[in-house]
């Protein structure tokens, strides 16, 4: 199995992505404007309660900085053309050639989130050097390791979650797929701990979301960068995250075939 | 050998039919009714390795329906297909490698990138290896004349330009069989003529098997001896074009100069008079008896020239979709 066809797509990508010059200065900018509004909105929260929701002050700042940091690595993604491809019928192009739609996109994604992960870690630095917050450094390599690890299968677990919304237009093409994702991005930006630490949730409702896919795209890992969080913890998580990557995995392939069967490969 | 089998296909479609205005759509938002479209009704038909075949029908027709169940992008209803000895719909490998799809008003070229590019992600999603991809981009790059355009933007070339390199990049990898839906559409004259030329240039040149709708008579006229027509889903004629003019062209058409203007009222004697314009007039005329009309109307009028003329293709099919075949099929 020859993977050059999928790093020449990645590489493509990145070449189309530098083309829109405007867009990506753009959409840097805004990434910095947004890390740095909320860094100040919640160091006007800690420094008036030092210790909210039991967390402190530095270790809710590192928390909240690390979920827009972990947002552009784990949330981006050029996938979610997929949805406007099927809707289209741009599919077309792909279904007849030796290519595997999945795979395509999947090195396409990861091409992305890598350009991510190296414009958001130089704006970090410069932002760090700028404002001297006090932020939680984890110097432990084997929980380093073990974030890096749980953020790579978080990365997966998202692909496919985000694949299998956009398949639904195969049943609804009219669509587009954008209500759908609308809906499930709002729901999925709190229970994802996008807005807050889940844990600071009741904790018998914490249990329930804390099993649910949702909690390990920015919680979990961060939750192991911070080091609240060990040994059969984590191990617990991160099988809960295993078992969820088979199960979207398994129904992301289960809706590819049953979609194929009853798209219309519409224009002409 | 027949690289291409069809038997029994048909294709039915589920659409959904709303009642006209906002009230059909509230309508529709609560119960929806549902209409079965018969796109491809039973066609069954071969075609052997290296023809050109001119697959022919008003809009609707299910031509651009069949091509897709022949390139495995729609499963069929029932009946069976088999292109180089695969069903198209499995989608292996080694069948997508052998045959390539163009149609006329779907890109698969990078807007914002130089066609170039494509090509080389064609290359790599193809297998194709270097020599081989630098040998056929050569010879694609100089039949179509495209050397100057590589590398500029997709979004910045003409329409003429563009499909010119969609062509290249779906024969890139020398497909055995090639489907083409429309490849005219929207060009102007020459550049018609020119994908035209091209086509018939690859067909022979590469020995490649080619099914081909257009809605341009003289596509079909200047590249396929063998047609297909297709009507609401139902086959309506196979065989030799030049069957189907002997078959359903009743007229032949006379075009007349005169030398002294004439009356009107005697030429429609002789015919159904098109044109009259002095000195010019065309008259059609019943197929069979063109000879003998022309040298009536030789003697009876002062004639400076006369041509007996075939009627043009496009009226023989419209001949054929709005009546004969319907009625004789209901016989």
């Amino acid at each position: 199995m020859s993977f050059k066809k999928y790093i020449t797509a990645a590489k493509i990508s990145w070449e189309n992505g530098f083309i829109y010059r405007l867009n990506f200065i753009m959409w840097r900018v805004r990434s910095v404007i947004q890390i740095i509004t909320i860094y100040f909105l919640w160091l006007a929260i800690t420094t008036k309660n030092p210790n909210s929701f039991g967390y402190d002050q530095v270790t809710l700042l590192t928390y909240v900085l690390g979920t827009s940091l972990m947002r552009a690595v784990v949330f981006s993604s050029r996938s979610i053309d997929a949805q406007r491809e099927i809707s289209s019928g741009d599919l077309n192009n792909y279904l007849i050639k030796p290519l595997n739609y999945f795979k395509y996109w999947l090195f396409r994604d990861f091409a992305d989130k890598a350009l991510n992960i190296v414009f958001s870690l130089i704006e970090i630095i410069i932002l760090f050097f700028i404002f001297r917050p006090s932020l939680f450094f984890q110097t432990n390599i084997l929980t380093l390791v073990q974030f890096l690890l749980l953020s790579g299968l978080a990365m997966i677990m998202y692909f496919y979650f985000s694949f299998i919304i956009s398949m639904t237009t195969f049943w609804y093409p009219e669509s587009n797929g954008w209500p759908q994702r609308f809906l499930i991005f709002t729901v999925l930006e709190f229970l994802s701990g996008g807005l807050f630490p889940l844990d600071i949730l009741p904790k018998p409702i914490f249990n329930i979301v804390n099993l649910l896919p949702s909690a390990h795209f920015l919680f979990t890992p961060l939750q192991v960068y911070l080091g609240r969080i060990s040994g059969s913890q984590i191990f617990f998580s991160a099988g809960n995250m295993l078992l969820w990557t088979v199960l979207l995995w398994a129904l992301a392939k289960f809706m590819w075939h049953k979609g194929l069967k009853i798209y219309g490969a519409y224009g002409r | 050998m027949s690289i291409i089998k069809v038997k029994n296909l048909k294709k039915y479609y589920k659409v959904h039919e709303k009642e006209p205005g906002l009230k059909g759509s509230i309508k529709s938002l609560f119960s929806r009714k549902y209409k079965e479209v018969k796109a491809v009704n039973n066609i069954s038909f071969e075609v052997k390795e290296g023809e050109l075949v001119g697959f022919i029908g008003p809009n609707g027709a299910g031509k651009t329906t069949t091509l897709k169940c022949l390139s495995g992008l729609l499963y069929p209803t029932s009946g069976t297909v088999e292109v180089l000895g695969f069903t198209p719909w499995d989608r292996k490998a080694a069948f997508q490698k052998q045959f390539s799809l163009v149609m006329g008003q779907k890109n698969q070229l990078w807007w914002d990138l130089p066609p170039i590019e494509t090509f080389i992600l064609n290359k790599e999603i193809y297998e194709i290896p270097d020599n081989q991809y630098q040998k056929i981009l050569k010879k694609l790059v100089k039949l179509l004349d495209v050397q100057k355009i590589l590398n500029i933007q997709v979004r910045k070339l003409s329409l003429g330009q563009r499909m010119k390199c969609e062509l290249i990049a779906a024969l890139i990898h020398n497909p055995k069989v090639l489907f083409l839906d429309e490849p005219t559409i929207g060009l102007d004259v020459v550049m018609q003529k020119t994908v035209r030329d091209f086509i018939k240039d690859y067909n022979k040149q590469f020995k490649s098997t080619i099914l081909l709708t257009s809605h341009y008579m003289g596509d079909v006229k200047k590249l396929a001896k063998r047609v297909i027509i297709i009507d609401s889903g139902t086959l309506l004629f196979d065989g030799n074009l030049q069957d189907v003019i002997d078959r359903f062209a009743r007229n032949k058409i006379i075009s007349l100069v005169f030398s002294k203007e004439i009356n009107q009222r005697e030429l429609a004697e002789f015919g159904d008079v098109r044109e009259y314009q002095y000195p010019k007039a065309r008259i059609n005329v019943p197929r069979n008896q063109a000879a003998k009309k022309a040298s009536d109307l030789l003697d009876k009028f002062p004639v400076a020239d006369l041509v007996i003329e075939e009627p043009p293709i496009e009226a023989i099919i419209r001949e054929v979709f709005t009546g004969k075949m319907k009625s004789s099929k209901k016989r």
